[in-house]
């Protein structure tokens, strides 16, 4: 699709507020549509460049990754024996993150 | 004595000279914290500091004086952003989602700091995750300028900057995505340094977007900049993006520059309109200053230069709305009460959290990766990121170090800049083309304009030229003093 086609509109915030998993009032709705517009249409500015060919660059490491060895250490351990990690969670059940169902 | 202890050497040479020991020192700074207004820290960590400036009051009595070369931070009291974890003090990255976290590891980063001797008095405030550039974006309150109350700090790191400028602590972590740590750095008239993209590690800090986030140092002097440089640089197996032939910036470098051999590239694309003219004359001054003492200025072009906000909006919201998706309600953060009927639910209602340019990013940011559109705003957003790395590459062909202002102005007022998110954003534009091209920057104090605000001077290297880049900043500090 041709970004300059795009129509900035409030089904579309909404639509992508969406796949954010994000909530919005209808305030909120009105307000970013009415920014967004105004920063899609900056941004347009790179749409004029001649960028066929060009390499995306994605990361500026000039070096290669760094891996480490495979090796299995052990996890921080907390109260209880239990992960110390899981002691951000709201809700642990048996050593696990307590979801809502999602079937 | 904290307003007169103002760097690492100072610290150490009253230790040395027992005129004051680690813990005074340290309850200095927390009665100082205390009775400050700026509202520069989100948690004041006492227990941890007091414990550590006794293990540091008993090292020094042992040793009957600082050991600099094996401890170089030994009693120094610091400030780390909180958007850095430490083992068992609440971390907030200034968000409600984030209000009651308290992470189970240390930072690298700041581990190595504290191995060195360091003591953390507390956790600063930011923009929320680190996106704004005003500090204003704080769920906890915004935080103030040092010297000029009505005015903001300059932003992400504006709680560290506040906190090195007021005399809250001698010297502070940042980070930088866009000029997070060389803005506030500039607006508060202490030194901010970004490292070169993999010079320090990132295990620890809370990702915002991870092709661009850097850690590093504010300061009184380059010198402490250096130092503190020095000790958490350098490859960690914690970070396969921290670069395993990492230059240490040693303190040696500060030294005297070869000025004859230095090039200095001066591109037009940094002096455009909208550059104040005060902050424009302060720049022109100190590259006549470099002139002056033996640099050759050379005119360079970074054509692609202006594409630079505009390439660095689409990427860093890409990643960003791709990082926080973390943030679920269900692992860390907020949960939310009572029972959702399924995940979606769930995860709309733990995310309400989350402040208004924190979800401004996160909705444009998947806009840009959506479906149909990531062809043409993020993939050519990282296409033009690459021309303008390109841009860099030729100008350090025939230049060691490229310089230029911090920000087209000084500290703005509280609120001015609050409703209009472009016009913000339009204010990284001489600090964000380092983030894309990787580049080590920093902003070394240079001057103040007619109400006394303090105006920076930015000066980048080619990747891993940290030492001739602190060098020439250090040269620079005790040359205009």
């Amino acid at each position: 699709m041709s970004p300059s086609k795009i129509a900035v509109d409030e089904a579309l915030t909404r639509k992508v507020a969406t796949l954010a998993r994000l909530e919005l009032s209808d305030s909120e709705v009105s307000t970013f549509t009415a920014q967004l517009e105004k920063i899609l249409g900056y941004v347009e500015s790179i749409q004029e460049l001649e960028v066929q060919g060009v390499e995306p660059l994605l990361s500026p490491l000039a070096a290669k990754t760094a891996f480490r060895e495979d090796e299995i250490l052990p996890a921080l351990a907390g109260r209880e024996g239990q992960p110390k990690v899981l002691e951000a969670a709201g809700e642990i059940i048996d050593g696990g993150y307590k979801v809502p169902p999602v079937l | 004595m904290t307003q007169t202890l103002r760097t690492i050497r100072e610290v150490h040479d009253a230790f040395d000279q027992k005129r004051l020991s680690p813990m005074e020192l340290t309850r200095e700074y927390l009665r100082a914290i205390g009775a400050s207004r700026h509202n520069a820290f989100l948690t004041v960590c006492e227990e941890r500091a007091l414990g550590q400036a006794k293990v540091a009051e008993a090292l020094l009595a042992r040793e009957g004086r600082v050991p600099r070369e094996r401890l170089p931070l030994l009693g120094v009291p610091l400030a780390i952003k909180d958007n850095l974890v430490i083992d068992s003090i609440r971390t907030t990255c200034a968000s409600r989602i984030l209000e009651n976290y308290v992470p189970p590891y240390t930072a690298t980063c700041v581990a190595r700091l504290e191995a060195a001797g360091a003591v953390t008095l507390g956790k600063t405030s930011l923009d929320e995750f680190a996106m704004g550039g005003s500090n204003e974006n704080s769920a906890f309150g915004p935080v103030l300028h040092p010297t000029h109350p009505d005015r903001v700090p300059g932003g992400s790191s504006g709680g560290s900057a506040t906190a090195v400028g007021a005399g809250l602590c001698v010297a502070a972590l940042g980070s930088d995505t866009g000029g997070s740590i060389r803005l506030p750095a500039s607006y508060c008239g202490v030194v901010g340094v970004k490292p070169t993209y993999g010079g320090v590690s990132r295990y620890g800090l809370v990702a915002f977007a991870s092709s661009l986030d850097q850690v590093g140092p504010m300061a009184n002097s380059v010198e402490d900049a250096a130092l503190l440089l020095e000790v958490m640089g350098g490859h960690d197996p914690r970070d396969s993006t921290s670069a395993v032939a990492a230059a240490t910036p040693a303190r040696d470098a500060l030294g005297e520059p070869d000025w004859r051999g230095l090039r200095i590239g001066v591109p037009e694309e940094f002096f455009v309109e909208g550059l104040a003219p005060e902050v424009e004359r302060a720049t022109r001054a100190a590259l006549s200053w470099f002139e002056k003492e033996g640099a050759k200025l050379v005119p360079v072009r970074l054509p692609h230069a202006k594409h630079s906000v505009a390439v660095y909006y689409l990427i860093a919201v890409s990643e960003a709305s791709s990082n926080l998706a973390r943030f679920d309600g269900v692992r860390y953060g907020t949960r939310p009460s009572g029972e959702e009927r399924d995940l979606a639910a769930f995860y709309r209602k733990a995310r309400a959290g989350f402040g208004a340019e924190v979800k401004r990013r996160i909705i444009l940011g998947t806009f840009a990766l959506s479906s149909g559109y990531a062809e043409a705003y993020y993939r050519r957003a990282c296409q033009v990121r690459r021309l303008i790395k390109d841009d860099f590459d030729r100008a350090f062909e025939k230049v060691d170090l490229i310089a230029g202002p911090v920000s087209p102005g000084t500290a703005f007022k509280l609120g001015e800049k609050l409703t209009d998110p472009l016009r913000m954003y339009l204010n990284d534009i001489f600090t964000i083309p380092a983030n894309l091209a990787g580049l080590p920057a920093l902003s070394v104090p240079n001057g103040k304009d007619a109400h006394g605000l303090p105006i920076g001077l930015q000066l980048l290297a080619p990747q891993f030229g940290e030492a001739r880049l602190l060098g020439a900043a250090h040269a620079f500090e005790k040359g205009r003093a």
